[in-house]
């Protein structure tokens, strides 16, 4: 062996370019790379420069490509890195070396735990903000109209309020929603027969706000019916509808891309789950929309606890249950009624 | 003529280690975050490098080719035209509406692309495999075959899956020669009939327990409201894992029957032995591991699942394997492979 020799020879299988056929054969560096039959026959000599060697991942076996399109494959991962062939093959060494099971990884588990978390609770949250802040207002006005051709379809019919009765409606509410944001221009209160949702009230993104002749026959006075469209208005100035949209979309797209393989049914798991979180967020909205009821009441000089009255009267009429159930898409009545009390007493200790 | 030559069989092996994978799984992770999502392609090849390096058949790896900056570019592209889909399809119901129409012609082609992609950068012993499959096939067999199968409630699911198995075997290459899948109709029912007895066993069992329960329910003192919702959250969880397991049993069945069914070359034979009961348990328990240990025992499940599913898979051998020569094939379709990624096709060999 030629004194200039690094490391000693690798064994393994040769392949003719292209074919399945192997010979076994050793791989040895002197004077420049030499392959070697097992009867001594020599198959390659040549220079190192034109060899591809695949990085190394695990134990899996080595693949030697030489300028000629042969193959040479072995399993002698540290007899390979010791001919030092390519000097790609070191820089591959570096993710190998973070990838050996050493104690170690046990700190890039906590690492990876910390970074998921801080993306959940803060990246996703500014990716919403952007997303959002881009929309440009044409998407909100499509989801809107395409919402209210779906509701009427499937859920609402024809309202069978009498017309004096709606136009005073929409007055108390213009008279109301000038005081928000987007001014009494950026709605459009419509009145529906809710059918089988009831006395309930929706604000579509389009500043639609549906309001059902149940909810109207329900309330005891018109100041409860504020109350509650002023709930409405909230979510329509927060963009509530949107942001639900983005964070359920960040989310499935974060699993897919982050976690390669968690495996079909965890990763339906995650989805799934992900969409009960973003439930979670959606009680949050409600509360928002309350608290934005309560300063909007008390600015157009209203009752700023009528939506309380109205939830009071509700659970009177229709007997709900007076628990707040995790999968409760609305915070229970009696917490809710509790904060905006509070929330309420401050805002007039304020002026 | 080789009739009289004897046959060797070899049966595939999985050497991966939990340990092993384990680091490669969660650099995987760590460096993609850290990356902001672009070395996921990297991740992608060294995960699929090291379950095809580490399989073994006849003393020899499979190995996988595709390069990350391909794996890169197809993501890119797939997550755009999926991200502009849920755009259009949320936007207003015309638009929607041409949206899926457009996917559901679009399917196919990126399923057939897809899978080419996949056999190209497939290799074993030096030699890659190769698709010839088709628009039409991937059609039937990912459009059509999943569709009838739903609207017959699984009645139709064998010939569904017979489609499937076709269209990927008798397309799939290695060395320019074939593969010839043979399974008839009657065997993949023969594997149907038990998984649908446990379906509709469920139903019979289940349906008028919970008829029963929540019927009687307004009559019986302290039977009160959260009790009917643990009573229908037992049910829902019953059927779930009765539903999984019959699910479970019928894709291991399928599996033996369209392996068993296929050969090589019109001399070498495929071979799938799976035990469904311990397939089931295998992927159920992988599952609820996976869940508890909050993920970090998901490289022990796939190792486990990767070795029970090689061990149970063998090639007789007729004679000698033969040489085989490659056939250079351009790797294009990357987008449809990838596409099929983030829907959630698995379609390794």
């Amino acid at each position: 062996m030629a004194s200039d020799a690094i490391g000693d020879a690798v064994r393994g299988d040769w392949f003719a370019p292209g074919s399945s056929e192997s010979r076994p054969a050793s791989l040895e560096r002197a004077d420049g790379v030499r392959l070697l039959g097992d009867d001594g026959a020599e198959l390659i000599l040549g220079e190192v420069g034109g060899i591809e060697v695949s990085p190394r991942v695990g134990r899996i076996p080595r693949r030697v490509r030489f300028a000629d399109g042969s193959v040479f494959v072995t399993l002698d991962n540290d007899g390979i890195d010791r001919l030092r062939l390519t000097p790609a093959a070191r820089r591959n060494g570096l993710v190998h070396d973070l990838e050996r099971f050493r104690p170690r990884l046990a700190a890039f588990v906590v690492v990876v735990a910390l970074m998921a978390f801080a993306i959940y609770r803060y990246a996703l949250p500014v990716m919403i903000e952007v997303a959002v802040a881009v929309t440009p207002p044409v998407v909100p006005q499509m989801i809107g109209s395409a919402a209210i051709d779906t509701l009427d379809r499937v859920l609402l019919s024809e309202t069978e309020l009498p017309l004096d009765r709606q136009r005073d409606l929409e007055t108390q509410f213009a008279a109301l929603a000038q005081f928000s944001d987007l001014g009494a221009d950026g709605y459009n209160l419509v009145f529906r027969d809710g059918g089988p949702l009831g006395p309930n009230a929706l604000a579509l993104p389009d500043g639609t706000v549906i309001l059902t002749d149940q909810l109207v026959a329900l309330a005891d006075d018109d100041e409860m019916i504020l109350g509650v469209l002023a709930h409405e208005i909230g979510h329509v100035e927060l963009q509530h509808s949107l942001r639900q949209v983005y964070r359920l979309a960040g989310m499935s797209a974060l699993i897919m891309l982050i976690a390669g393989d968690v495996g079909e049914a965890v990763e339906e798991l995650l989805v799934e789950g992900s969409a009960l979180l973003s439930l979670s967020y959606s009680r949050a909205h409600e509360s928002e929309a309350d608290r934005r009821s309560v300063e909007l009441m008390l600015k157009a000089g209203h009752d700023p606890l009528a939506i309380n009255r109205f939830f009071a009267s509700i659970r009177e009429e229709l007997g709900v249950a007076d628990e707040s159930g995790m999968l409760s898409t609305h915070p229970g009545t009696a917490e809710r009624a509790e904060a905006l009390e509070a929330y309420a007493a401050e805002l007039r200790g304020r002026e | 003529m080789d009739v009289g030559q004897k046959r060797t069989v070899a049966r595939f092996s999985f050497v991966g280690s939990a340990g092993e994978y384990f680091g490669i799984w969660i650099v995987n992770i760590l460096l993609t975050i850290l990356t902001l999502g672009i070395y996921s392609a990297w991740a992608k090849v060294r995960r699929m490098r090291y379950f095809y390096g580490n399989t073994f058949l006849d003393r020899h790896s499979f190995e996988y080719h595709a390069r990350p900056l391909q794996i890169l570019v197809g993501r890119i592209v797939a997550f755009v035209l999926i991200v502009c889909y849920n755009i259009l399809v949320n936007l207003n119901p015309i638009a929607g509406g041409i949206a899926f129409l457009g996917l559901v012609l679009a399917f196919p082609f990126l399923i057939y692309r897809g899978i080419r992609f996949h056999a190209r950068v497939t290799s074993y012993r030096n030699v890659r495999f190769d698709f010839a499959g088709g628009y039409g096939g991937a059609f039937l067999a990912y459009v059509a075959g999943p569709f009838l199968a739903m609207v017959t409630l699984g009645i139709l699911a064998p010939l569904a899956s017979r489609w499937r198995y076709r269209y990927l075997f008798n397309n799939l290459r290695y060395g320019g020669r074939r593969f010839a899948c043979g399974a008839t109709i009657g065997e993949f029912f023969g594997v149907w009939w038990f998984p649908a007895m446990i379906t509709i066993g469920m139903f019979v069992v289940l349906g008028p327990a919970v008829a029963l329960l929540t019927g009687f329910s307004p009559f019986v003192p302290g039977f009160g409201q959260y009790a009917i919702i643990a009573v229908i959250y037992a049910v829902v969880l019953i059927g779930l894992v009765a539903y999984s397991v019959s699910g479970l049993f019928y894709v291991a069945g399928v599996r033996n029957v369209a392996f068993s069914a296929t050969r090589f070359d019109g001399r070498h034979r495929l071979d799938s032995d799976l035990f469904r009961r311990r397939y089931a348990w295998i992927a159920i328990s992988n599952l609820l591991v996976t869940v508890v240990t909050f993920g970090l025992a998901r490289p022990w499940a796939a190792v486990r699942m990767a070795r029970y599913t090689w061990a149970s898979t063998a090639l007789a051998i007729r004679g000698e394997f033969g040489t085989y020569i490659s056939e250079l094939k351009d790797e294009s379709g990357v987008v449809g492979a990838e596409f099929m990624d983030f829907e959630g096709f698995d379609i390794g060999f």
